[in-house]
């Protein structure tokens, strides 16, 4: 038997090491003009980021006339936009909601989805169109809830608070966070969980300490995704905030054109400050925010 | 499991969601609907007119203009986005040296907000200052009229949406791609075949889902359309350059006809989920013949 390994190793060996060396030279010219297309793609890809960058630290005059020369590069742009713009009040804003809008919409949505998966209903009917019923909004394009909910939001009197913005971003965020709780949790065995019911504990410690630590890489996709989804949104940011105090980054940067006229300079430079934390995270958690942002599509 | 099931700890576990989503969600749909059915200016009652907003628009030139608007964005969009990013996620997939920090910077577009996406392309395709008619001035060519002008902004604006959206598409692609099973592959590499006869009758045949997947997913974002025309052109000049969702946002806020622009928005949502279905029946047939 070893030596049948042996062999078959050895086999296998060979034809992995051999097969390349056989085709590589067919292929060499082949793969190095792939490599060049690659990265030209990705250059033109980046290319616009680049040129809002280089434009940022062009002095004004530069800009509309001499727009690539490197020679006169300033940080004027920045000196000036830094009086005028309120970064931290922006990233604040859009933290405070996105914070208090996930957090919420997560745990409203792990317990809808436990019980929708995990408790005995009287009537199991009830309990699977009820699932149903969130997943149907998945199929709710947001722009159809913008005029109603803001008039819901005049009507419950919340309307000049955070509070009219955290609501509906609540509210959207159920469907998707249900396909995926629900989804996960269907699959998972429900051993552990009655163990701990033999245990002793009860409904909220078995969500709490058994329950959500299971369902860590799950709970951190629909953070990552619901929190690019507040901090990009805008059509309910734009008609719901009227306080200048309370503009969110989106809101703001929808107000550079008229903000900064004709200072292309400045209006560079505040759109690379504004782009500069959000890129700063990306390279950060890159792997976790592109899956984040794609299981849904994979998923769904 | 029963015996954490009393009916009132079912009750308050179930509640908040249920709630919130009526609510903000549930009841907006139908608030819409019922009021694309009435004139109603902010104040008042509003007047119960049946099809009235339907067939005003149906006569508003506008309308039409939006609507043919985001057709072209639909029909430039998904024939330049499904293959282009098929085909980057192959070259992705290649040993190209750092091809893992070229997807990272390849997705980077996606993460960005539309508004800002917006922002920065208005210095990249505006007529004066743009990077794009700078070019086209060192080649000795005239400048031409991207955004703002009569005909070529929805061609800009499918261009934008290609440049947010081909990283994220390219990824699921990628991600498809590494599902298939390595034993086909093979399989088809000791039969003989070339590197296109194998895309041909074997990759592309068995990633029929994920184009599915990818091709309703560009559907649905094209009629979600909104922010990009907001800050290149603002619909303009006379609406020319408006797409559905754009011109749905000003007739409802700007203009303030709040039933005709639930009446668009009715439009819009039915004519989204219609298309993405349609496009999902025909791959189906194409699959079962």
């Amino acid at each position: 038997m070893p030596e049948r390994i042996e062999h078959y190793r050895a086999t296998r060996f060979e034809e992995s090491v051999a097969a390349p060396r056989k085709a590589r030279p067919r292929r060499r010219p082949f793969a190095l003009v792939a490599g060049a297309v690659a990265y030209l793609v990705t250059f033109l890809i980046i290319l616009p980021i680049l040129w809002i960058a280089l434009l940022s630290f062009q002095p004004s005059g530069n800009i509309l006339g001499n727009p690539f020369s490197l020679s006169q590069l300033t940080l004027d742009n920045y000196v000036k936009v830094i009086g005028s713009l309120p970064l931290l009040r922006m990233y604040g804003n859009t933290m405070l909601i996105a914070i208090v809008s996930v957090t919420i919409g997560t745990a409203v949505s792990f317990m809808s989805a436990f019980a929708l998966t995990r408790m005995t209903f009287r009537r199991r009917k009830v309990q699977s169109s009820l699932r149903f019923y969130l997943l149907a909004g998945l199929a709710v394009p947001v722009y159809i809830l913008l005029f109603p909910v803001y008039r819901l939001d005049l009507a419950f009197g919340v309307f000049g608070t955070y509070a009219a913005l955290i609501l509906p971003y609540i509210a959207v965020s159920i469907p998707f966070n249900t396909l995926l709780l629900t989804g996960f949790l269907r699959e998972f065995p429900t051993e552990l969980e009655e163990a701990a019911i033999i245990d002793g504990a009860g409904l909220a410690r078995l969500c709490w300490t058994v329950v959500l630590p299971l369902m860590r890489p799950v709970i951190a996709t629909i953070l990552i995704f619901n929190v690019v989804y507040v901090f990009n949104e805008f059509p309910f940011a734009s008609i719901l905030i009227n306080n200048p105090d309370m503009v969110t980054v989106s809101l703001a940067v929808s107000r550079f054109q008229g903000q900064y006229t004709v200072d292309y300079g400045g209006m560079m430079a505040a759109a690379t400050l504004v782009l500069l934390p959000q890129l700063v995270i990306y390279a950060v958690f890159q792997k976790q925010v592109i899956a984040g942002m794609t299981v849904g599509a994979v998923k769904g | 499991m029963v015996w954490i099931s009393s009916r009132w700890k079912i009750l308050a576990m179930v509640a908040p969601a249920l709630i919130l989503f009526t609510l903000f969600v549930v009841y907006p749909v139908a608030y819409s609907l019922g009021f694309s059915f009435t004139k109603f200016r902010g104040f008042g009652n509003p007047d119960f007119i049946g099809f009235d907003n339907y067939g005003a628009l149906g006569q508003d030139p506008f309308f039409w203009r939006a609507l043919q608007n985001t057709l072209i964005i639909l029909v430039v969009g998904v024939v330049v986005l499904v293959p282009g990013s098929f085909a980057l996620a192959l070259l992705l997939r290649r040993k190209v040296a750092g091809a893992g920090l070229l997807r990272a910077l390849v997705f980077g577009p996606a993460i960005i907000a539309p508004i800002l996406v917006g922002l920065i392309w208005v210095f990249i395709l505006d007529p004066k200052i743009g990077l794009l008619n700078r070019f086209l001035g060192f080649a000795g060519l005239p400048s031409v009229q991207w955004i703002g002008g009569d005909t070529l902004t929805p061609y800009a604006v499918a261009l934008v949406f290609i440049w947010s959206s081909i990283g994220f598409a390219m990824t699921i692609f990628y991600a498809g791609r590494q599902l298939l099973p390595h034993d086909v592959m093979e399989a088809s590499e000791l039969d003989g075949a070339t590197g296109f006869q194998q895309l041909r009758y074997v990759t592309i045949p068995m990633m029929r889902e994920t184009f599915a997947i990818v091709t309703i997913l560009m559907i649905t974002n094209v009629f979600k359309i909104f922010e990009l025309v907001y800050m290149l052109t603002g619909g303009g000049p006379v609406h020319r350059s408006e797409t559905l969702v754009s011109y749905m946002y000003f007739t409802t806020f700007t203009n303030q006809k709040y039933g005709l622009g639930m009446a668009l928005a009715v439009i819009i949502t039915v004519l989204g989920a219609v298309v993405s279905i349609a496009y999902l029946a025909l791959s189906r047939e194409r699959k079962a013949s």
